[in-house]
């Protein structure tokens, strides 16, 4: 099977393992967002998929490939991922950020590569960091500053981008702001697959839903397709009504009963 | 402050920035000052006409005395040992994301200290390099261990680094103690960290110990760029965050100790270079060649000032350079303390 897919994908160990036995085929060329309550895996899933937590002999495979058979550098032309809570170095600028996204296509004394001026200018475009490129990181919003970071992913120019919650932490302008970047990036073929926490916002900007509880998926589609009163209790343990966004029409859960 | 590349045919692309590299070439100009200065001034020192006769193969016997026995390998090794210690500061700061994180105050060098005097205790002989080896890598083992977590946490490892600096002093002074008296004064001057009497197989342990952590260094630098954005980011870059660390501080530890070897165990030689190395060319990254250079011109006008200066006059080179850099330790904990509660 090509792809990046998950197989019996189980992390942990003892009575309650945060994954167990979960299969998962990244869905190709689409914004794909995993939602769930605190604690169910979603974070451990993404970084499971990027060998940044090493899953166990040949659970996670991309093109039938086991992640730890492929040397790392190649892996990170293929798959890149922003953590939670990236490390800003100190006194770098924007640029020198994304061009950190470029190391991939580095060796130990060849720290250029004839495509990374386009890369990193491409990069900070579509971001819309440009007139920003030359700032420190320190001296940007939250908002900005995730920018930056999603420009050096982007810099990676890789098939798939995984995102561990972008929009944590940030006020509600630039939570849009980055769901329409997640957007933008599936519009020219690449997957983007984003753990996000705003149900609304997941059902209206992502194309499909990865609900998961207690360590497995216990839902995926669209989320017209997928969204239930029923899913809601079941998985977060509260009573809802289902409508639809005035804007997009895309499903909408409220809390009901309070 | 855009990043320039030094390009040798299609293979070698190295960047650099130019402010960066007009800091270096000033940072040289002055270390080589310091040294000419060191060699001229003074009693013993050398005239311009002495350079000239050296140059030319015709120096005096009491010239070359001079050069090759009192001054040359003193100035050597502060150059050599303070490039060291830089170095080893810079990249134990580096992989620990942890601005405290360097040999002086873990307690390396300390160790290292301890493990020369330990060695000289042994009746067979011991060469001082592998005392100092295994006594820095006792004291960072022990460091590593005590914490539960690494090195990444900055008060835990300044905690354990004052105990294990405290155990290296107590084995030092059981050693000062239970030698000799003329034995126990040399190790006291050594202890603090001295450059009087240094031979030139001194010169060469230290030289040696630079040319061969050149290349590993060169070829760890791109990765260490990448660790301070943190080991989940380091990993899906491509970068193998946990060998780069360990990679890291093994060199690290092999330089500090090998410049506790020759140079004592000099304080804060390789806390400070890192940090004066930043503010000088103000970029981000790991800064090697600034704080190598940083840490040479440190030790070259330390040991000048206890050549030259009335009141500092003999004494030994680490008193100053613990003097300075117990201030600035000082001025890094209220910042790193401020900023962790802000």
């Amino acid at each position: 099977m090509t792809g990046l897919t998950a197989t019996h994908l189980t992390v942990g160990y003892g009575a309650a393992p945060v994954l167990s036995e979960l299969d998962f085929t990244v869905p190709e060329g689409r914004f794909t967002a995993v939602i769930g309550p605190n604690g169910c895996g979603k974070s451990t899933l993404v970084k499971s998929l990027s060998r940044v937590l090493t899953a166990q002999a040949d659970m996670v495979q991309l093109d039938d490939k086991p992640l730890q058979k492929l040397k790392p550098k190649l892996l990170a032309q293929r798959i890149a991922l922003l953590p939670q809570h990236p490390v800003v170095p100190d006194g770098v600028t924007v640029r020198g950020l994304v061009a950190r996204g470029r190391y991939p296509y580095h060796r130990p004394l060849k720290q250029w590569s004839a495509d990374d001026p386009a890369a990193i200018a491409q990069a900070l475009e579509d971001t819309g960091m440009t007139a920003f490129a030359d700032f420190p990181i320190d001296e940007l919003s939250g908002g900005q500053r995730q920018r930056a970071w999603l420009a050096m992913v982007l810099a990676q120019q890789t098939q798939y981008v995984l995102l561990d919650e972008p929009t944590s932490f940030l006020d509600i302008s630039h939570q849009i702001e980055v769901l329409r970047l997640c957007r933008a990036i599936t519009a020219n073929g690449r997957t983007v697959l984003a753990v996000l926490h705003d149900l609304n916002q997941a059902a209206r900007y992502a194309d499909e839903l990865v609900v998961m509880h207690r360590g497995a998926i216990v839902a995926q589609g669209t989320p017209h397709d997928i969204l239930t009163t029923q899913l809601i209790t079941d998985v977060f343990g509260m009573e809802s009504m289902i409508g639809s966004d005035p804007w997009s029409g895309t499903p909408m859960v409220v809390p009901v009963a309070d | 402050m855009t990043v320039k590349m030094f390009r040798v045919g299609e293979r070698i692309a190295l960047g650099y920035r130019r402010r960066s590299v007009l800091i270096w070439l000033v940072m040289t100009a002055a270390i080589l000052s310091l040294a000419a200065a060191t060699l001229m001034l003074g009693k013993l020192g050398l005239s311009p006409a002495d350079f000239v006769d050296i140059l030319s193969g015709e120096a005096s016997t009491a010239t070359e005395f001079v050069l090759q026995r009192v001054r040359g390998p003193r100035v050597l090794i502060a150059i050599m040992a303070g490039a060291a210690f830089g170095l080893s500061g810079a990249l134990f700061q580096n992989v620990t994301r942890n601005p405290l994180g360097s040999p002086d105050v873990l307690g390396l060098a300390a160790g290292a200290g301890a493990g020369v005097a330990a060695a000289s205790l042994l009746p067979w002989a011991i060469p001082t390099a592998v005392g100092a080896l295994a006594g820095a890598g006792i004291a960072i083992g022990l460091v590593i261990v005590s914490t539960g977590s690494g090195l990444s946490s900055t008060s835990k490892v300044i905690i354990s680094g004052i105990a294990v600096a405290a155990i290296a002093t107590a084995v030092t002074q059981f050693v000062v103690t239970a030698t000799l008296r003329d034995e126990a004064s040399r190790l006291t001057a050594y202890l603090v960290g001295s450059l009087n009497s240094r031979d030139i197989g001194q010169v060469g342990l230290i030289a040696a110990t630079l040319v061969l952590a050149f290349p590993v260094i060169l070829w760890l630098s791109p990765r260490l760029e990448l660790m301070e954005l943190g080991d989940e980011l380091t990993t899906s870059l491509g970068g193998k965050a946990a060998a780069t660390r360990t990679q890291a501080i093994l060199v690290s530890v092999v330089l500090a100790a090998m410049a506790v070897a020759v140079a004592g165990p000099i304080a804060f030689v390789a806390l400070m270079s890192p940090h004066a190395a930043r503010m000088l060319t103000r970029t981000s990254g790991p800064n090697l060649v600034g704080s190598a250079l940083t840490g040479a011109l440190l030790m070259v006008l330390a040991d000048l000032a206890v050549q030259q200066l009335p009141l500092v006059e003999d004494l030994p080179v680490g008193i100053i350079t613990a003097g300075f850099g117990g201030v600035f330790l000082g001025y890094l904990l209220l910042t790193e303390f401020r900023k962790g509660q802000s």
